[in-house]
């Protein structure tokens, strides 16, 4: 797992800041994570510095079981950037996590040929390892075996 | 303030003005700043105002030609206002307007001129790749990609949200409309013709505007569906165009209007913002329910408006809708009422929009599908211009006209109506 490539190297790589880095922290040890309150419970993506519903401050990072569905998404066909010529048609979507209370994650659904994805699809997460200190979340279709952590 | 003083500072757009309008890259005359700031002239010598009488100064989507500067070039005798509105790019056009319209009937300022200048071509594009490099050259150019991987540290908010985005190759706003497009479809039944009405009508609405980037390419339903695909749903003649231009608004007091050559259009209500966790990072509303999620997020703005107006959708004689993506016009009709929920597509698709013979004859000017890009300000110049009887695709007897801003994001609008 990891070993896998979806995108090229010129992708833009994330930032982080105070509130966003322990998000990114789990993404490299394979952790899919939302940040959740720990006042009121509610969930919150991308994190933020107190909770949108009771403004607690006091959070954890609550571990993801990895699966989820395609709530909605677009098969990208022109390519935003040179590099990105030998990929498209690549998708993006909007994924349901399961457990996330809500929120959804921006991210790809790979693995599968871009006209067969649909919104409702059941996917699991893939980790592509970009750098020792970077990993980034994709999906691709359930294999069946649960977790793909 | 007595009942007299406080109509006498009812607010009313008295000039409006804009540079030639150019697909991105093709002004190379002339700077950014030198357009805002005749786009600005232009505007005041439309309502035969005076640079010497300008106290205010408005501006919207981080506009890059600071007032301050304006304010010192031009020789303002004295800047009394001046406001940047936070809400993101295109939503701030119409709310832009409207905070002029408070500085006037406030009594902080007595002429304030809003102003949007916008070259593509010598800036970023919109949607190139990352968005927290460099400019790119004069004349285009894509941006150098960061290469050393990891994460680092943010500079600013936007950048350690666009990091959601960009590293899934969502670069920009047609890839996250399409999304919302995408989940209408799948709700509603909305189709490519019905989003094909909106880039028709708006595209025959050009062929009357000289001002018009695609005056001269008229385009039929069977040349819409043929575009070549950007990012599905999305066609290229979904997608606005990206441009280089200016224009401006002058916006002050009916009594000082009164005696203004071209005459003055009332700025009958405004409204602007969004309801809570629309906006926010990962394009603003990813994470919303349904309901909000594949609506133009602007349903909280419309109430306001029309509660403030007095007036409601079948009041509307005329419609200015941004229109950044066919498909959001379609949303936006919904959330401001001329059509049911998930109806948007079987409005326009009934020849609603279009001039002459529609029930809503809207963005006549072209839009910003046709006319030009400039964030939507175009759409208020245009509303005005209705109300003077001065449009190309002039509506008989036009007293009140809705323009609205960016769909999708914290937005605005204003009701316009005729002195």
């Amino acid at each position: 797992m990891g070993d896998e490539r979806f995108f090229p190297d010129d992708m833009p790589m994330p930032s982080a800041n105070a509130e966003t880095a322990g998000w990114w922290e789990a993404c490299v040890d394979h952790r899919l994570v939302v940040q959740r309150c720990l006042a009121c419970g509610t969930t919150r993506h991308p994190p933020g510095p107190v909770c949108p519903a009771c403004r607690s401050a006091s959070a954890e990072w609550a571990e993801l079981p990895g699966t989820g569905t395609v709530y909605t998404y677009t098969v990208v066909r022109q390519a935003f950037m040179p590099a990105l010529a030998g990929t498209v048609p690549y998708v993006v979507a909007a994924i349901e996590p399961d457990g996330g209370g809500g929120v959804r994650l921006v991210s790809n659904v790979v693995g599968c040929d871009p006209e067969d994805v649909t919104i409702g699809m059941p996917v699991e997460v893939v980790w592509e390892d970009i750098a020792p200190e970077l990993a980034l979340p994709r999906f691709r279709p359930c294999t069946g075996g649960g977790s793909a952590r | 303030m007595s009942q007299t003083t406080r109509r006498g500072r009812q607010a009313c757009i008295v000039g409006v003005g804009e540079t030639p309008y150019a697909k991105w890259g093709g002004i190379t005359d002339s700077s950014e700043y030198q357009l805002a700031v005749r786009a600005v002239l232009a505007a005041l010598d439309d309502a035969g105002i005076s640079a010497d009488e300008v106290d205010g100064l408005a501006s919207f989507a981080d506009d890059r030609n600071e007032a301050t500067f304006m304010a010192a070039d031009l020789g303002i005798a004295e800047l009394r206002y001046s406001t940047m509105s936070w809400l993101p790019g295109g939503g701030g056009a119409c709310a832009a307007v409207s905070n002029a319209a408070m500085a006037v009937e406030t009594g902080q300022a007595d002429v304030v001129v809003v102003y949007r200048s916008l070259c593509q071509g010598q800036f970023r594009r919109f949607g190139r790749g990352p968005g927290n490099t460099a400019p790119g050259p004069v004349g285009g150019g894509a941006p150098k990609p960061r290469r050393t991987p990891g994460v680092r540290g943010a500079r600013s908010l936007l950048e350690a949200h666009v990091a959601f985005t960009m590293p899934f190759g969502m670069f920009g706003p047609p890839i996250a409309y399409a999304m919302v497009a995408r989940r209408h479809m799948h709700r509603f039944g909305t189709t490519a013709e019905h989003m094909g009405a909106v880039a028709v009508s708006t595209r025959a609405h050009a062929q009357h505007n000289r001002r018009a980037i695609m005056a001269g390419r008229p385009m039929t339903m069977e040349d819409y569906l043929a575009s070549r695909p950007v990012s599905d749903p999305f066609r290229l003649f979904d997608c606005c165009l990206e441009s280089d231009g200016a224009c401006a608004v002058v916006v002050t007091t009916a009594e000082r209007a009164a005696d203004i050559r071209r005459g003055a259009v009332d700025i009958v209500a405004s409204a602007q913002g969004t309801v809570r966790g629309f906006g926010h990072g990962q394009y603003s509303n990813v994470s919303m329910p349904d309901d909000d999620y594949s609506s133009a997020g602007a349903r909280s703005v419309a109430a306001r408006l029309w509660g403030r107006a007095g007036i409601g959708p079948g009041d509307i004689d005329v419609a200015e809708i941004y229109d950044h993506f066919t498909a959001l016009v379609l949303l936006s009709l919904e959330d401001f009422g001329f059509c049911g929920r998930g109806e948007g597509g079987p409005f326009a698709a009934s020849g609603a929009l279009e001039w002459p013979g529609g029930s809503l004859p809207t963005n006549t000017h072209g839009g910003s599908l046709s006319e030009a890009y400039v964030h939507g300000l175009n759409h208020v110049v245009e509303g005005v211009r209705q109300l003077r009887d001065e449009s190309t695709c002039q509506v008989r007897n036009a007293e009140t006209v809705l323009v609205t801003s960016a769909a999708g994001v914290p937005t605005s609008a204003l009701v316009l109506g005729r002195r």
